[in-house]
């Protein structure tokens, strides 16, 4: 099936909606018509000084047209929106139960967002491109029809209809598929670009490098807006066509009538302009569709792709302990990589508290994605309790395991709504009491907001430790018995990591807490240290 | 809106309209051409009815006709392509704005701005100025100059019929405040309520490991699908008001329409010759009323741009010019830096950073910068970098006050190495040649083997080709370190910052790293902050000079006391 019908059949939900609108677009179009048939007999026959009364008739089109313009324009709107809604909502959990919440964990927020204007991409798919279509389908019988009754030798104008209505936006479609590709990795070399400069600024003030970034900038630019150019060069020329097209449709119409009956020659004329006012922007719709076709792809590509650990067909009951074991453990990311470890055995009890220190490419993160059922061992097993870790449900694995990442994301949205997401229950006092055990209270204390106070994307307002210990705070909030630290402290200064973790020792008291770490400030207080390299655990001196 | 917000759309739109004025011309040109079409299509029409001449006439207003048409299409096709162009020219203008400002602000002056957002404003909000140069200006002018060119050739030929036409064209904006007084307004809060919405998506997007992993995706996307709910309930509330704007439209034209042909009704019965007349007029009441839908089609590209422009007055002003000071450099062999009584204070709230620090490092000295966070080290480096200056005091090399230099020139006489290095988008050769692009082949090769960094090229089966950044090769934290100071290597500049240069790395490779950096130091003039025991013992061995801000504050601390 393609991406495009995958789409429409999730909004099959949305049916009722969608079929109203598109009976109140075809009931106006109807009216459109039939209200310039009736004024062009109506004209023709004043003009050649027949009946001088507007016929009532006349009037009862012209005002229902009115009225189904605006239910059209309404309803199709509710229909779209609530398509779009749902379209969101199916993108997400699809993402989440799929690779990408790991995705996410490898840091490929950016490839995420992406989607997000892939799905904005698609808004236009049924007011744009499947209405005029649809319109376009039904007024060929119609307009044959009338044609061959005008004389049979009219339905010639069909051709330049069906030129305009069929043919130009498949070629745009064409156009538009081609150009995106370009177009999107252009903008895509362009927003790397800008953001190699910024983040660099440092850099590129001591090494004298703004004139140079800033024409790197604008090459991404210029190639950027030199494929933007070529297909509006080509839309612009499709719209020329479309229009010469249709006029010259026009033409022959009135040259045919000439030869016919006078006044249904008119009336032929002025169904023809609102036809052709109809399918003119149908161009365009095959020019969208060019561009939503692949967005389409990319977005149910992302959302149905399978999850990288399948959830067990039978889950196993959640054990009652706590502790946990690496039972001769295998794992590699794909057949043609290395092994990241082999044949690795590890034991937390339940209440210790363990480092795993190592160079970054070590695999110390592997540890968490395995224990958190973002990955599942090639071989060997995890336990958790007694209990086999591949045969537990991944959510009730992730209540009983808090997990506090370097990519641990602090959401636009206020303090409290950030907190929330690690209990969504908790109560005001116990808000505060995390706040105060990740030693924020005071600073939160001080904000004029308090607990309401907005925070900016990516967690602005606060300063790096400060956002660190929010997140540490929203993970004490979860109740869980296991604490997982994956560098806590990445993009913290020296003190502020000692400071934070000194907080932590007295946090999480009574819990069994996994730090994962490249190397320790000597703050941490720990039963045990490891250390990971060339996939193998060792014992260090603390 | 802020005033502020307001006065700036003000100034672009006014940018635009100067730049607008070939494709307006166009677009009238269209219209005056729509004119001609339908006055070649009523003789037409007029013939078909009988009540015109047939036979050569016919074949002329044919050919006018189709000829007309043809230059409608090329002015259409030509005035969209102008319209792109100077989208683009001010995209590229905005672009190039923004990110002069930024670049000269430098990392001091946008404290506190994420870089990502940053590079939203200089990228996707850029991109959403478009809408109003390309389409909003030109559309704004055309509604107002077609429908008067119109109404001008109607009047001409019926004076009735052209003050029908300019009366329902003068009520339809009236009908269209009516209706949409209220929803104008609340239209613009959806935008930004709507904005805000996708804003949010994008966020819980971006973060969606930490929801998952947090075992909260099922009552995220509850409460995606409430906000997407109540964000339609209210934007249907605003649209059902704001279409009446287009009903009101369709209502104005179908009743000049109607008005129009009962005003020919009665006089063609006597004379026939007024049809061609009648049916020009009928003609163009569309082509009255296209410009003004086309004008209400584009309005939410002005709402778009309104709602990005608050980011770019947000934009702090560029830095003020450096006063033409007497040209000065300095002879780049043996540098000393001195500072001289300095005193900084970043929020006054929080007191001074530094207060009367002297020191001097002369030619081929190491200074170790100790002191714990907030001591100010990263302050002093900042100070000698140029980002801030002094509150009082003097920052001199070879005596000579650094603001007295020539930015070129100071920046050529110094390489920094912090705590994690930038790494680009790029190969490695273009990530070392960033320090000095016009540097030769040797010259390179050079650094990367002073930098050790030979061994790990090597490896790497496109060698110095091979690409780093978002997609490439992943350097660890030791080898991103070498590339920086691979970059000082290439630079060769006689004084040397270290801003932290081993905080990030794991102690058997901060060893490594400092034996290179020691390499590296030799026969400059070298100040190294750090908090790291190996890298403090390190820099004793080499013979550092200790300077320890700590001590120093505590010291005056008990001279004021005292």
């Amino acid at each position: 099936m393609s991406p495009v019908s995958r789409i429409f059949l999730l909004w099959r939900r949305q049916k009722g909606w969608m079929l109203l609108g598109a009976a109140l677009f075809v009931a106006a179009l109807a009216a459109g018509l039939a209200l310039m048939g009736a004024s062009g007999r109506y004209i023709a026959l004043s003009l050649l000084g027949g009946g001088v009364l507007v016929p009532a008739v006349l009037q009862y089109i012209g005002a229902a047209r009115v009225v189904l313009r605006y239910l059209e324009r309404v309803f199709t709107h509710e229909a779209t929106f609530r398509a779009l809604a749902g379209l969101r909502i199916w993108l997400f959990t699809g993402l989440a139960r799929s690779a990408a919440g790991g995705l996410g964990y490898r840091r490929a927020g950016d490839a995420l967002a992406r989607l997000v204007n892939d799905v904005d991409a698609l808004d236009g798919l049924f007011l744009r491109i499947f209405l005029p279509l649809l319109g376009a389908v039904l007024l060929t019988p119609v307009l044959a029809v009338l044609l061959w009754r005008a004389q049979p030798w009219a339905l010639v104008v069909l051709l330049p209809f069906g030129f305009v209505a069929f043919y130009l936006p498949v070629l745009a479609a064409r156009a538009a598929g081609q150009n995106g590709v370009r177009a999107g990795l252009a903008m895509s070399g362009l927003r790397s670009a800008a953001l190699d400069a910024l983040s660099g600024l440092r850099e590129v003030k001591i090494y004298a490098a703004e004139g140079r970034m800033l024409a790197a900038v604008q090459a991404r630019e210029a190639a950027y807006l030199a494929a933007q150019r070529e297909l509006a060069g080509q839309t612009s020329a499709l719209n020329a066509l479309a229009y010469f097209v249709a006029q010259a449709g026009l033409l022959l119409a009135m040259l045919i009538g000439l030869a016919g009956a006078p006044v249904f020659a008119v009336i032929v004329v002025f169904v023809l302009i609102t036809v052709f006012e109809t399918v003119l922007g149908l161009p365009r719709a095959g020019l969208l569709y060019g561009q939503a076709r692949a967005a389409a792809a990319r977005v149910v590509q992302a959302a149905t792709s399978p999850p990288q650990v399948p959830e067990p067909a039978t889950p196993a009951p959640m054990p009652a302990g706590n502790a946990i074991a690496f039972e001769h453990v295998s794992f590699r990311y794909a057949d043609d990589l290395p092994f990241v470890f082999e044949n690795l055995s590890l034991q937390l009890p339940a209440g210790s508290r363990t480092a795993i220190l190592g160079p970054s490419g070590a695999g110390k993160s592997t540890i968490a994605a395995l224990l958190l059922k973002l990955v599942a061992p090639l071989r060997g097993q995890i336990r958790l309790g007694t209990a086999d870790l591949a045969a537990l449900p991944s959510e009730a694995v992730r209540h009983r395991i808090a997990y506090l990442g370097q990519t641990t994301h602090l959401f636009a949205d206020t303090i409290r709504n950030n907190l929330l997401l690690g209990d969504p229950v908790a109560s005001e006092e116990k808000l505060w009491a995390a706040l105060e055990a990740a030693q924020l209270a005071q600073t939160i204390m001080s904000l004029p907001e308090g607990l309401d106070t907005w925070l900016g994307e990516g967690g602005q307002n606060l300063s790096g430790g400060q956002g660190r210990r929010l997140a540490l705070a929203r993970t004490l909030l979860s109740e869980a018995p296991i604490l997982l630290l994956d560098e806590p402290c990445a993009g913290l200064d020296a003190d502020t990591e000692t400071e934070f973790m000194k907080v932590l020792n007295t946090a999480t008291q009574g819990r069994t807490v996994l730090l994962i770490a490249h190397r320790l400030t000597g703050a941490e207080q720990l039963d045990r240290i490891w250390r990971l390299t060339g996939g193998m655990l060792m014992a260090a001196a603390g | 809106m802020s005033a502020e917000t307001k006065a700036w759309v003000r100034a672009e739109q006014k940018r635009g309209k100067a730049a607008a004025r070939l494709p307006v011309l166009l677009g009238a040109g269209q219209v005056a051409l729509g004119i001609g079409q339908a006055w070649c299509a009523a003789y037409l029409l007029a013939a078909v009815l009988h009540l015109a001449q047939r036979g050569l006439l016919v074949a002329l207003y044919a050919t006018g006709f189709i000829a007309f048409a043809a230059l409608r299409a090329a002015a259409g096709m030509q005035a969209e392509r102008l319209g792109f162009e100077r989208g683009a020219a001010a995209r590229r203008r905005l672009r190039n704005t923004v990110l002069s400002t930024i670049l000269a602000l430098g990392p001091v002056g946008l404290r506190g701005k994420h870089s990502g957002e940053l590079a939203a404003t200089a990228v996707d909000r850029v991109e959403a100025m478009e809408g109003l140069h390309a389409r909003w200006i030109p559309a704004t002018a055309l509604a107002v100059i077609g429908p008067a060119l119109v109404g001008l050739v109607v009047l001409w030929v019926d004076w009735r019929a052209g003050a029908v036409l300019l009366g329902a064209g003068l009520l339809v904006p009236f009908a269209m405040a009516v209706a949409g007084i209220g929803a104008g307004v609340a239209a613009k809060r959806q935008f930004i309520a709507l904005t805000r919405l996708q804003t949010r998506f994008l966020d819980r997007i971006r973060g969606i490991s930490t929801i998952v992993l947090a075992g909260r995706a099922a009552d995220e996307a509850n409460a995606l699908a409430a906000a997407a709910r109540e964000l339609r309930q209210r934007t249907m509330r605003v649209l059902r008001v704001a279409f009446l704007s287009s009903t009101a439209l369709d209502l104005a034209a179908a009743a000049a329409l109607v008005i129009i042909v009962l005003r020919f009704a009665g006089p063609l019965r006597h004379d026939h010759a007024l049809a061609p007349t009648a049916l020009f007029v009928l003609l163009l009441v569309p082509e009255f009323f296209a410009p003004l839908r086309a004008f209400s089609a584009v309005y939410a590209d002005r709402m778009a741009a309104e709602a990005v422009a608050d980011a770019f007055c947000a934009l702090p002003a560029p830095p003020a010019q450096v006063p033409a000071a007497e040209i000065r450099s300095v002879a780049a062999n043996g540098l000393t830096l001195a500072f001289e009584d300095v005193s900084f204070t970043w929020d006054r709230a929080r007191g001074p950073v530094l207060e009367h620090l002297s020191f001097r490092a002369a030619s081929g000295e190491i200074l170790l910068l100790t002191g714990a966070s907030g001591a100010g080290k990263s302050t002093v480096m900042d100070l000698i970098l140029g980002f801030i200056a002094p509150d009082s005091g003097r920052v001199t090399i070879n005596s000579v006050d650094l603001p007295e230099l020539v930015p070129a020139a100071r920046t050529k006489m110094l390489a920094w190495i912090g705590q994690k290095p930038m790494i680009f988008a790029g190969t490695i050769e273009e990530n070392i040649r960033f320090a000095r692009p016009e540097a030769a082949g040797e010259e390179v090769a050079e650094a990367i083997r002073n930098a050790q960094l030979s061994e790990l090229i090597d490896a790497l089966p496109e060698g110095i080709k091979t690409p780093l950044g978002e997609g490439g090769f992943g350097l660890s934290g030791g080898q991103a370190q070498r590339i920086a100071i691979a970059r000082a290597f290439l630079k060769d500049a006689p004084l040397l910052l270290l801003d932290e240069p081993t905080a990030h790395l794991d102690p058997a490779v901060e060893r490594e790293v400092l034996e290179s950096i020691k390499r590296l130091a030799t026969g400059r003039t070298v100040i190294m902050a750090t908090h790291s025991a190996i890298a403090v013992e390190f820099a004793r061995n080499s013979g550092a000079k200790r300077l320890d801000l700590d001590s120093l504050r505590h010291a005056r601390k008990r001279e004021v006391l005292a």
